[in-house]
């Protein structure tokens, strides 16, 4: 019962705040166990200009046991899973203390794609990219924001790059498709060799790519 | 001691047997006199000098009683030279907690504050008092702010409880007359919801902080609030993280419901022991004998190596026989294994063209009209057909002979559950006094320890090779402890208490009996290990 009151109190404070730019609300009328969340991109990120939603479940315990929370909205971060949503933030774990709101976990995650921790991954495909090439990474990541996290437009275009979205060079992927192999086979391949790019003069490398797309 | 090797021949008279528990008796007494002085040797000795001093198992256990010492040193078994030892102690994790209280106690002169507060530093620093040291000289200040004892502001709120007439908690978000909680940084929240929070933090074992900051609750705080001895059950949570972190000198007693750590001294004696094929074994103060370097049961006479490989095959296997006992049955006439895919309960034998019905193995002929509804009673299991063809077939026999000793064990273990009540009804009836009375709790730890032996002699078999004159040696060596434990095992069955005390000799005779041949199979076995005719292999 307590849950409930300090529920209603947080979604009060929430209201109350309309600076912070962060939104709460309950899914149903009914349940208060699951709210939705959302929260601006950071300026100065490849975030900038997106609008995250972020699905929170809230335990019988709470708040002494921290939210359960995950991205609904994609994200391209090292953080957070580029396919499931999930987050990899210590407050959400073991270092969450009943102090903290569901307000202040969001502005924990608007932090966190503020500052990605690549050392401590969600996401690895992405977290490489990150470390690899930075700027490569910033272009993708706002991509996705963009074709995902549009603040205005509430339905996310289907219709982007495959390329683009996994900030894959394109020339390296017309060097495939001009061999005949299929684009999205050439993809997938260079995704799980964590290849985005590549010199062309690098033999071992094409030979590489080639046998796992002969596989 | 080698002698006892080859059988004696003539021992199966129960005159000679006697005659047989004296000499080994007397063996005993003598090496028993021996090893009290050399143990005082080694623990002197062990001080300033590596493991080749050493010159076999010794045991320095925190027990008082002499006579149990007198017993594990019969227990150990090889009194050669030459044999690596383990140094070790037994103790509760409340002697463990009293004995790092000892030392904060010395280490508080260095530290120069409260005890209360030692306990958050070497919690913080996992009970590792280099580390903290370390630290500690390198930058005081900041090993106290990092373990919660500082706070950046100095205010002068008193931590503790206070009563609020009118309290809004943050956490619960109620209000009204409210007991609450704060330490010096003056974050204060109602005590309910304190209670919560401690109540989910105790098992982590580690240090509790403000719900607001990294200020930590001492354990005195933790009693306050939760009430009684609350921060008791904090320090068992460390504890059993400091245990998990150091489990290469630390380890539980595995034994069901026993508590009892095990702490050795001279953990790099623990790599010698494979070479000679022996096994670190170590007995907690429950008496249960483990293996400090596998973790399992005494193995005896298999070495680790034996021990692991068995039970892993054991594991793989047993998805396997089990399969093959679930879903097949032996032909009753050549003993084939059958599996049913299907059809109807009419069975031909593949192999010897015997028809027989699947539900009853009778003869199909002797079913007359009920062809397809067979209510004859199944008889009792025909798997005694032992020879052994195949592997698998080998294996299921072994396997087959190691967890019936296995049960039998079992059981023996819930009659010596019984045996305290005959005990006192020994004290109560008879008149004798506890003292005397303690040859029936002896007589059966002898027996489990015997079947344990002889159960884990099945594998060193199994694994050996069969041609050779030492394996034959090994199974007659076998079939004595078998005997030797069922004898003892019939003498336990005794339940009146003045027959029981007619019988006391014999009690003392066969017990000592199944320790001797127990060790001689253990020697025997190390024997076929040590000349590679015993090899385990999956």
């Amino acid at each position: 019962m307590s849950r409930a009151k300090r529920l209603m109190k947080e979604l009060q404070a929430v209201k109350d705040d309309p600076e912070a730019n962060v939104n709460l609300e309950f899914v149903s009328e009914t349940d208060i166990h699951h709210l939705k969340g959302s929260f601006l991109g950071p300026p100065g990120t490849p975030y900038e200009g997106g609008k995250f939603i972020v699905d929170i479940e809230v335990p019988m315990e709470y708040p002494f046991k921290p939210p359960k929370m995950k991205f609904d909205t994609k994200v391209y971060h090292p953080n957070i899973s580029s396919v499931t949503g999930a987050i990899c933030l210590d407050i959400l774990k073991n270092a969450w203390s009943p102090v903290i709101t569901l307000k202040s976990a969001l502005i924990s995650l608007q932090a966190l794609l503020q500052s990605p921790e690549p050392n401590d991954p969600q996401d690895a495909e992405v977290a490489q990219h990150y470390i690899r090439d930075k700027a490569s990474f910033d272009k993708t990541a706002a991509l996705w924001t963009r074709t995902y996290a549009p603040i205005d437009i509430l339905e996310p275009k289907n219709n982007v790059d495959e390329a683009d979205l996994y900030g894959i060079d394109k020339a390296l992927i017309e060097q495939f498709l001009s061999q005949g192999f299929e684009e999205a086979k050439t993809v997938e391949v260079l995704r799980r060799l964590g290849i985005k790019s590549m010199d062309p003069s690098d033999n071992e490398t094409a030979n590489r790519i080639l046998e796992e797309l002969l596989k | 001691m080698l002698s006892e090797h080859t059988i004696p021949s003539d021992y199966d008279d129960e005159g000679d047997e006697f005659i047989d528990f004296e000499s080994y008796y007397s063996v005993e007494d003598t090496d028993l006199n021996g090893f009290k002085d050399d143990s005082d040797f080694d623990i002197t000795s062990d001080m300033n000098s590596d493991d080749e001093s050493g010159s076999r198992i010794s045991f320095l256990i925190s027990t008082q009683d002499s006579e149990n010492l007198g017993k594990k040193s019969s227990l150990s078994g090889s009194e050669e030279r030459g044999l690596p030892k383990l140094n070790y102690n037994c103790l509760t994790t409340d002697q463990i907690y009293k004995l790092m209280l000892q030392r904060m106690e010395n280490l508080q002169p260095i530290f120069n504050i409260p005890l209360e507060d030692m306990i958050i530093l070497l919690q913080r620093y996992g009970w590792s008092e280099e580390r903290l040291l370390e630290q500690w000289t390198e930058d005081m200040e900041k090993v106290l702010v990092a373990s919660g004892l500082r706070t950046a502001k100095h205010d002068k709120i008193k931590r503790g409880i206070k009563l609020h007439p009118n309290f809004m908690c943050h956490i619960c978000c109620e209000s009204g007359e409210k007991e609450t909680f704060s330490l010096e940084c003056a974050h204060e929240y109602c005590l309910d919801c304190y209670k919560h929070y401690i109540q989910d933090k105790l098992p982590d074992g580690k240090i509790i902080t403000c719900m607001n900051c990294d200020l930590a609750l001492r354990n005195e705080d933790i009693d306050k609030i939760m009430g009684d001895n609350s921060s008791a059950k904090l320090m068992l949570s460390s504890i059993k993280g400091f245990i998990q972190k150091h489990s290469n000198h630390y380890k539980w007693c595995p034994f069901v419901d026993c508590n009892y750590v095990i702490q050795v001294g001279n953990i790099s004696s623990l790599s010698e022991f494979p070479r000679f094929h022996i096994s670190p074994y170590v007995i907690c103060d429950n008496k249960h004998k483990f293996c400090f370097q596998c973790g399992l049961e005494s193995h005896a006479p298999g070495d680790c190596q034996v021990a692991d490989v068995w039970v892993k095959t054991a594991q793989a296997e047993s998805a396997n026989l089990n399969w093959v006992l679930k879903n097949t049955k032996e032909c009753p006439k050549c003993g084939v294994n059958i599996e049913k895919n299907g059809g109807c309960n009419h069975m031909t034998c593949k192999s010897c063209a015997y028809e027989f019905c699947w539900i009853c193995e009778g003869c199909w002929k002797d079913h007359g009209g009920s062809y397809y509804e067979c209510t004859r009673f199944k008889k009792e299991d025909k798997n005694d057909n032992v020879e052994s063809k195949g592997s698998l077939r080998k294996y299921t026999f072994y396997y087959r002979l190691f967890s019936e000793h296995e049960n039998s064990a079992k059981l023996d273990w819930n009659l010596g559950q019984t045996v305290e009540q005959k005990v006192r009804a020994l004290q109560e009836n008879v008149g004798i006094s506890w003292i005397e009375s303690q040859f029936l709790p002896e007589s059966i730890r002898a027996l489990i320890e015997g079947r344990t032996t002889l159960k884990w002699s099945f594998p060193v078999a199994f694994y050996s090779d069969p041609s050779h004159n030492l394996t034959k040696i090994f199974v007659d060596n076998q079939f004595l402890l078998v005997n030797a434990v069922e004898d003892l095992s019939q003498l336990l069955q005794i339940k009146e208490p003045k027959k029981i005390m007619e019988k006391k000799l014999d009690f003392y005779n066969k017990a000592r009996f199944v320790k001797s041949r127990e060790n001689a199979l253990i020697e025997c076995g190390r024997d076929l290990l040590c000349k590679g005719i015993c090899i385990p292999q999956k």
